[in-house]
């Protein structure tokens, strides 16, 4: 639907103010959406300003993306409009920090590396730790359901969050949930936009509830000369009393890029078994004496990460692609099944790198059946590598698929996402999806053609 | 006669024995624990999804309401049918159907009773973590459509935080799986919201649950408290000191008399509260952690600690915690049983305030709660047969929701809106939060056959329908 630039800036413009609505008129800008460069882009500094820019988008017909930190934006499928986009950054407001009650509300701007600032003074935390955690911002945190290592133990945003506001496609606003640990008021409305990468409207405020710091943080990490004695680790570990954190598989690529950071020595093309400890001295200084027994009876080199290493070491850990070269020149995708079926996934993704000859990383958050694996094409790749990677990448999803999974792409140059869905077949239940779409977004105005099955 | 063609189709799906009509058979299925009856159409006893599915193409062929019961323990009128119809009885599907120790998941049909599948798990080394205290006749179909909780929420969180799938029947008769095995599906979180919507967004014939392994120790004690306010401060005190235990449960002195009376468990009788903490994990920290919480409860005015010395000691404690509604029974002919939260710090200040609502109405209210939570359940004591106290006790109802909303909390903590709550969703929502709830409604169900006349005020209720 064609609509009028000019008269839309002007109405943004008296909303927030001419500093904050620009054109996006450059090739390489940041705000291209898979090479989609948006008309506009505009960053209002309120709530309400949010809500006034989107029903003056809505009533200018201009499709809408809303972003936060940037970091998964590379989620989804090139999107079929983008006119304005909306840049969240200046919500960047602590509501209020309940420490007594563990519990904290925050604008969705704030960032995740913020908060956790703010909630260690009363040694608190929010025990969610996706890679670029001090980019990420709370509302996008929500909208892709952004996890790390140590969902584990914790689970992910899904069960963090408490209460959100959020913007509807036509500007009004609602709140769902409220700030209560256990709460069935009406519908689990939380639910609906948690994961909804939005296309249901703008999450514009976040309560979630928070833990109490852990006095005592260590970690060990296990290398293992093959992979079947990495699995057989980790399955040993979910057997046992034993409660990690974290318990991430890391194949020998990834190991040699962490194995500086990490003190490990030459990790000699073994796969890596970290484990995350966190809880009071006795019980982690007693896994910490298991787990080294434990690895070894498998087979493994043990190194130890101390106290004053674990939180940097972790942080590599969940970051090591940000040792490959960036985007675009990179395919990541997150491959999801269930937990037994992690290692297989994480040993086939890596050697299809291997066959195409492409530097790769893999790595899985083993006790939770996610996998992540990093493909890197190289500035200009031959049409023989991208298709081959993309021949690749869709037998990973088949088999992904037959164990009752998927995989998904989380970055990728426009070239591949041309030929490939970024999402996979859609699962049962689209028809109530198409139908939830469009009963809140009935016009298509909010990140349209980015999600699965079209919408 | 619409009726009776309607139980002819019935019959055609799942034979002649497993559909009822006749009177006493739905005067029986016209009631669950809430307070109010209506009765169905039409029983129907179903054994699988593909039944599932068949009563439910039969339902919207002849534009009949349906209405999914499991236990029918809740205690909000989820199970009646308030617009008459076709109940549909699914507690034949009660079996476990996978045990995948593996991928730690468990497949269950929705009939199953929630400790029937503990008790199938123990001897694997497992366990599922959300324990109503209805356990023994909720059912797993029930415990999702509520979103049920119970003292081990505290720590391990309610039941949308164990559901990792399901497969539906929706509202047209179409099968779905929704989520599995597998964690992050792509797409909307139907399972998510499925989870809590009572009945209204289909049939759930399948769950795939978490499972968790058994813990390598568990405490528990009881702290026994002479101040029901020096109580509720030290459940405060508790997690301001860092300690997440398994469970923080509260029982007031009316209810431990109750208790007493049909379990004894050897409460004392004397006492303004009791407080059942549970600790539990890797066996190192047990003892440390016991000692930590029983020094802050006696910091907090506690006048003994007591810890359980061995299974069969804890085993009664917990009977005596779990069978505090039924002993709560003895006390009147009926009670409503009020369910909001409020931020726990909040807890001293609104036992207050509830305690000043049973003066104002003249009624009994006593308490037992999850006070980890904020949860509380008072409990207002009244007799059915006596019309004008049951509107005061309406009254007192209300008045004690409104309380927990304008402390921070909300309306409900487990039990749902059903029939009950269905004007209070306006004291925590605005209209167009209410707007945009009913707007999901209308997308998963846009027939309004499912389980209809629940959940919404009246009026946002009639946009339903459109
Ligand atoms: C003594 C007592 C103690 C209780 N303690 C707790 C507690 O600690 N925590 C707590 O949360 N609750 C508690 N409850 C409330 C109640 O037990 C829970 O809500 C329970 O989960 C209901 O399960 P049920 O099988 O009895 O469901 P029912 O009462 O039969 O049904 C409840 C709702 O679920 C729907 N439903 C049932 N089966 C299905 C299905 N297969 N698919 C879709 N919808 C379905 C029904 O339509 C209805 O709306 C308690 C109740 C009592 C009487």
């Amino acid at each position: 639907m064609p609509y009028d630039v000019t008269a839309l800036r002007s109405r943004l413009e008296a909303i927030v103010g001419p500093d904050h609505v620009a054109a996006g008129t450059e090739a390489n800008s940041p705000l291209a959406v898979d090479g989609v460069v948006p008309a506009l882009s505009v960053r209002p500094g309120t709530q309400d300003e949010v809500s006034k820019v989107v029903a003056a988008c809505s009533a200018a017909g201009a499709a809408m993306i809303p972003r936060g930190g940037g970091t998964a934006m590379g989620i989804g499928n090139r999107p079929s409009r983008a006119d304005a986009v909306i840049l969240l950054d200046r919500l960047d407001r602590v509501v209020e920090f309940d420490p007594a009650n563990l519990c904290i509300t925050v604008e969705a701007g704030v960032r995740l590396g913020a908060l956790q600032e703010k909630i260690a003074s009363d040694g608190e935390v929010l025990p969610i730790d996706p890679p670029d955690d001090e980019k990420v911002t709370m509302g996008g945190l929500v909208a892709a359901n952004q996890s790390g290592p140590s969902r584990l133990l914790y689970g992910t945003a899904r069960d963090f969050v408490l209460g959100m506001r959020v913007v509807l496609p036509d500007g009004e606003r609602v709140h769902c949930g409220g700030r209560t640990i256990k709460n069935v008021s009406g519908y689990d409305m939380n639910k609906l936009f948690i994961k909804s990468f939005g296309t249901l409207g703008i999450v514009t405020e976040v309560t979630v509830k928070l833990l109490p710091a852990p006095v005592m943080r260590a970690g060990v990490v296990g290398l293992f000369p093959t992979l079947s004695q990495a699995t057989a680790a980790v399955t040993r570990t979910l057997e046992s009393f034993l409660l990690p954190e974290a318990l991430d598989l890391l194949d020998p690529a990834a190991m040699d890029l962490l194995a500086p950071r990490l003190e490990l020595g030459a990790p000699g093309g073994a796969h890596g078994v970290a484990v995350a400890l966190a809880g009071s001295r006795s019980t982690v200084e007693r896994q910490a004496r298991d787990f080294e027994t434990l690895f070894r009876a498998e087979g493994a080199r043990v190194v130890p990460l101390p106290e004053a290493r674990t939180v940097s070491a972790w942080s590599s850990i969940r970051n090591v692609f940000g040792l490959l070269p960036p985007a675009p020149s990179r395919v990541v995708c997150k491959i999801s099944v269930p937990i037994d079926k992690g290692g297989a996934m994480l040993g086939a993704a890596g050697a299809d790198g291997k066959a195409l000859g492409l530097q790769t990383a893999v790595f899985a958050h083993a006790g939770s059946g996610v996998v992540w694996a990093a493909f890197v094409l190289g500035g200009r790749p031959s049409e023989e590598t991208v298709t081959g990677l993309q021949r690749s990448l869709e037998a990973l999803r088949q088999r992904a698929a037959a164990a009752g999974g998927s995989l998904v792409l989380c970055e990728a140059p426009p070239a591949l996402k041309a030929r490939m869905d970024a999402w996979g077949a859609p699962p049962p239940g689209l028809s109530v999806m198409k139908r939830i779409k469009s009963e809140y977004d009935p016009r298509a105005l909010c990140s349209p053609g980015r999600y699965l099955g079209g919408m | 006669m619409a009726r009776k063609e309607l139980v002819e189709a019935l019959r055609k799906i799942v034979g002649k024995t497993n559909v009822l009509d006749s009177l006493v058979d739905m005067q029986l299925y016209q009631y669950d624990a809430y307070l109010e009856e209506r009765r169905p159409d039409a029983v129907v006893f179903v054994h699988s999804t593909e039944e599932v599915s068949g009563v439910v193409k039969v339902c919207n062929e002849h534009g009949a309401p349906f209405v999914p019961r499991g236990g029918g323990t809740n205690l909000s009128g989820g199970t009646i049918p308030a617009r008459g119809g076709v109940v549909l009885e699914m507690i034949r599907m009660n079996k476990l159907l996978e045990v995948d120790k593996a991928s730690l998941r468990a497949r269950v049909q929705p009939g199953m009773f929630n400790l029937e599948l503990g008790t199938a798990l123990a001897p694997h080394g497992y366990q599922y973590m959300p324990d109503p205290a209805s356990q023994k006749a909720a059912t797993m179909g029930g415990n999702v459509a509520e979103n049920s909780g119970g003292p081990h929420c505290f720590k391990y969180g309610v039941t949308t935080n164990h559901v990792m799938g399901m497969t539906v029947v929706l509202p047209d008769g179409e099968i779905a799986e929704i989520g599995g095995k597998a964690p992050d599906t792509p797409g909307y979180d139907l399972c998510g919201i499925f989870v809590g919507s009572e009945g209204t967004f289909g049939i759930c014939t399948e769950v795939v649950v978490r499972i968790v392994r058994l813990s390598e120790g568990v405490k528990t004690m009881l702290a026994i408290y002479d101040s029901i306010e020096r109580g509720s401060e030290a459940v405060s005190a508790i997690v301001a000191a860092g300690m997440v235990p398994a469970t923080l449960e509260m029982m007031d002195q009316l209810v431990i008399q109750a208790v007493e009376q049909s379990i004894h468990c050897g409460l004392p009788l004397d006492c303004a509260t009791v407080l059942i903490i549970e600790v539990d994990g890797l066996k190192d920290d047990l003892e440390e952690q016991c000692k930590a919480i029983a020094d802050i409860c006696t910091t907090h005015g506690a006048r003994e600690v007591r810890v359980a010395k061995d299974d069969a000691e804890r085993a009664m404690l917990w009977a005596g915690r779990r069978g505090a509604f039924g002993a709560v029974a003895r006390l009147a002919p009926s009670y409503l049983v009020c369910d909001g939260t409020v931020p726990r710090t909040a807890l001293p200040q609104v036992l207050r305030k509830v305690a000043e609502v049973g003066k104002k109405y003249d009624l009994k209210i006593p308490n037992v709660f999850h006070a980890g939570d904020g949860n509380l359940h008072p409990l207002i004591l009244f007799d059915w047969r006596d019309k004008e106290q049951k509107i005061r006790v309406m009254k007192a109802g209300t008045e004690i929701l409104e309380l927990c909303v304008q402390l921070g909390g909300t309306i409900s903590g487990e039990h749902g809106v059903g029939l009950e709550k269905m004007d209070a969703m306006k004291l925590c929502f605005s209209d167009a939060d209410i707007r945009s709830q009913v707007a999901l409604k209308r997308a998963v169900d846009p027939k309004d056959l499912a389980n209809p006349g629940k959940m919404f005020p009246v009026t946002a209720e009639v946009a339903c329908a459109v």
